[in-house]
Parts: C-alpha cells; structure tokens; sequence
C-alpha cells in the first residue's frame, strides 16, 4: 500500500444565489484555488460545470472531521505517555514479585556435596547431586535437590524440593521438618500461613512383589 | 617418570598402613620398580609391617632437610628386590613438613621409581594435606561403617580442594579400597553394602578385601599378608595391586560368603 498524508485547507460553503457564488470565485480565484470546496445543499449542473472549468475541487454535502489545535495533540500523547508508563510500573512489579518468589540469583551445582563442606548460597540453589553426611547447605532462597540428602539444610527461601532423605537434617525457616513425612521421589515444602505444608511431586515407585 | 599414590583413609586404624604395605609389595612383585614412603611422621608404623624395623637409618625429615641423599636413605626390601622403602621420623613430629621441601622430595621419587606410594597419616591435618598435594592418585581405604566413611568423604573433599593437580585444573584420580568386609555381617544386615559405600563417596571401585584374621599376625611378624597365597586377604591384595598395574583382573564378589549353599540362598532372598 502506497500513502501519502497531507493537510488541506477547506472552504464550506452553501449556495444560495449561484450569480453572486461565480462572482465570488472569480474575484477570489487566487486565494481558493488550493482549497477543497465543500458544499452543503443542492448544486445546479451550471455550477458544477463553473467549477470544473476553473478548476475547483469541491465534494458535496460531506462532514469532514474536524481538526485540533496542535496544544491539544500535545496534550493528548502526553496523557497517553503516563498512562503506559504507569502501566509498564505495574508489569514490572508484578515481574519482580513473581521472580522474587520463584527465582533470585539461580546457582546450578553438580558437585558432590562431601561431609565437612559447608555452603552459603544467598539465592536459589539447584543441586544436582547428593549431599553428604556432615555437609550443610544454607539457602536464603529456594532449593531444589534431586539427589539424595544426608547432611544438613537449612532454606529460607518460598520453597524446598527434594527426595525421601531420611538421614537428612532439613530446618525449614527455622522450623526442623520431621523428614519422615518426605516419603516420595520428589516432595515439596512450602510455608503456608505459617505451617509447613509437605506435598507429593513425584510419588514413589511402588515395587509389586511378584 | 613414575605415578605418585597416596593412600588415605581420613580415619585412623582402617588399615591404610597395612594396605600401603601390601599394595606396595604387591606392584613389586608385578615387575615394577616401586616405593613405599611413610608419611606418617611421629608415628611410623609401615617399617614394622614391612619386616623392616632394624634396617632404618636415616628418615625421610632428614632427607628433606638435606642432611642425607635420597640414595643413603631408601632401604631395599630383601623379600623383593623390586620394592624400596623410606622410613618417617619417629623423634619429629607433622609440623616439620614443608610444601616445598615435600615437592621436591616426591620430584625425586617420581624420577626414579614407577610407584611412589606414600602412607599418610590418619585425619585432615597438615601431614594430610602434605602427602596429597603432590599426588597424581589417591587410594582410599575404608571400612564398612559409617564413620569411616564420613571422614574418607571429608578426606576426598580436601584431596579436591588442596591438591596440586586440582589446582592445575586437572583431576586426582580417587580409587575406593573396601576393607575389612566381612561377608556374614553384610547378608545380616549389620554392615553397610559396598553399593551404598560407592553411592555415597562417587569414586572407583579398585578392590574389596575380606576381614582375615592372619593380616594382624603378618603385621606382627613384619610379612605382609600378600606373601600368603591361601590368605583371602593377601589374594585380595594381589588382585588390587594387579589392577593398579593396568591388568584386568575380575572382581570377586567377596560380600557372599561361599560357605555353604544355604546361605548363599538366604543371601538372595533378603
């Protein structure tokens, strides 16, 4: 598509006596030729063909939108501008709120945790690997273990998931989890309304004697 | 240019000594030139179980300070002309050991013998850390219980943290010898399964040896027990001192016992 966009003065009119409206654009020619001539009403077949032979361009009986000022334009985009600033606030807080419960500052580890190591991660932590007797690990955010944990832990973050760790030491937000009640391949902990709530992710395989 | 191995264990009394000596003995008789040093300052103990007590002259605290050649020092075993030996201060204690001093000492060994087998001593202190920050390779000794396993784990931590090679961006290579299993308390339940041993420490599996009572005679006597082809333990030795030389040899399930058919079957069914 091809577009051009352009202003254009209009002069509107109506006609009441056709002698003194030729009269008019014969004198005033020079200052209406660029002008679209609008008429509202009825026009004789004699004036349409005055107007081609000037030439004029005219439409008839059409309301043509009104223009603004260039204040009020101003006045408009920068109402617009708040407002989407305002808006764009509002996502990033709702962005950050969400990141702050589910990720701050990620550490991935794949090492295995030895007995004597003690790690302080300020942030989530995802540990690939398991964790030692006499290691502790301590996360000011949520941890995530798929190995097995037989040291000790301590999260302050929004969330805990691990495996059945019956060796484990787990404090949760300062609370000890009574880590019989992680029975499953993946649990999660949580703290809701002040209780720790425990629930199953990945259930325990169950093997069936045959 | 030789392979430097130092035998730790993290806690005391597991049999790291007796399986320095073994292994050590063990690698001579497989035609290789090898060395058993005894890192052990203050406490050498590896002398007696070599049967080489009254042959110690100089030490290796003595060597390291320069006051003798490396030469004068090293004994040469008469069980097996393959297999030298250089004693630890018994007057000195750990804290006369220097990184430098040490890096040299294992420079010379490394030049002049196949195996360097050093004997550390018991826990993670300073004498510890000395043995294995030269290292290329660490066996780890251990016991089926818990504890030993506890402190070999912290022990492996530290090899993973302090050692030269690690620190030059390379790897130590670990090798996990079990010992002292005993076949009947493992199908009872009352001692840990080499399977979760080697879960929990995440390291190779050289060789598994059997609880024997002739091992602590043998030490008594200054014979290693390898010397005694009927002994389960010494053959045990002999298999892992064959795989240390790069032979493939079989492991032997040593956890069932063969004394009998029915155990074997109450061994399955647990």
């Amino acid at each position: 598509m091809k577009s051009k966009q352009y202003s254009v003065k209009v002069f509107e009119t109506t006609i009441e006596d056709e002698q003194k409206f030729m009269e008019f654009f014969d004198i005033n020619y020079a200052l209406f030729k660029d002008h679209l001539i609008l008429i509202q009403g009825e026009i004789s077949d004699d004036i349409k063909e005055y107007l081609n032979k000037k030439p004029l361009t005219f439409l008839q009986n059409r309301t043509l939108p009104v223009g603004r000022s260039r204040k009020a334009i101003e006045e408009e985009l920068r109402v617009e501008r708040v407002e989407s600033s305002v808006n764009q606030q509002i996502a990033e807080a709702k962005i950050e709120h969400l990141s702050s419960k589910l990720q701050n500052n990620l550490t991935v580890l794949d090492d295995i945790i030895r007995s004597g190591r003690d790690i302080y991660i300020d942030g989530d932590l995802l540990l690939l690997n398991r964790v030692n007797s006499g290691a502790t690990i301590h996360t000011t955010g949520n941890l995530i273990i798929t190995q097995v944990v037989e040291g000790a832990l301590r999260c302050d973050g929004n969330f805990m998931m691990m495996t059945a760790s019956p060796k484990a030491n787990i404090i949760f937000h300062g609370v000890e989890v009574d880590n019989t009640l992680l029975e499953d391949k993946l649990n999660r902990v949580e703290l809701k309304n002040g209780e720790i709530l425990i629930t199953p992710v990945i259930k325990k395989e169950i093997n069936w004697a045959l | 240019m030789g392979i430097v191995i130092a035998v730790i264990s993290g806690k005391g009394g597991v049999g790291k000594t007796t399986a320095t000596a073994n292994l050590g003995l063990g690698i001579a008789m497989n035609e290789k030139s090898c060395i058993v040093v005894d890192f052990d300052i203050g406490q050498r103990n590896l002398d007696m179980i070599l049967g080489l007590e009254n042959r110690v002259v100089y030490d290796l605290v003595q060597v390291m300070d320069g006051d003798v050649k490396l030469k004068q020092a090293v004994i040469r075993s008469k069980v097996n002309e393959n297999l030298y030996f250089l004693a630890a201060s018994q007057s000195k204690d750990k804290t006369v050991l220097e990184s430098s001093k040490v890096e040299k000492l294992v420079a010379e060994l490394r030049e002049s013998y196949d195996y360097v087998i050093l004997d550390s001593p018991a826990g993670i202190e300073s004498g510890f850390e000395h043995t294995i920050e030269f290292a290329d390779a660490a066996i780890v000794v251990v016991n089926p219980e818990v504890s030993s396993i506890r402190d070999a784990d912290r022990a492996i931590g530290i090899l993973d943290s302090k050692s030269q090679k690690v620190k030059n961006g390379e790897d130590v290579a670990k090798y996990l010898v079990i010992n002292r299993i005993s076949a009947e308390m493992i199908q009872s339940g009352e001692m840990l399964k080499s399977d979760d041993i080697l879960e929990i420490l995440n390291i190779k599996l050289v060789g598994k040896v059997p609880e024997d009572r002739g091992v602590i005679d043998a030490s008594n006597r200054g014979k290693p027990v390898i010397l005694d082809k009927k002994s389960q333990a010494g053959q045990a030795y002999s298999r892992i001192a064959g795989r240390l030389c790069g032979q493939k040899v079989e492991m032997k399930d040593i956890e069932i016992s063969d004394t009998g058919l029915f155990k074997k079957l109450t061994g399955m069914f647990r």
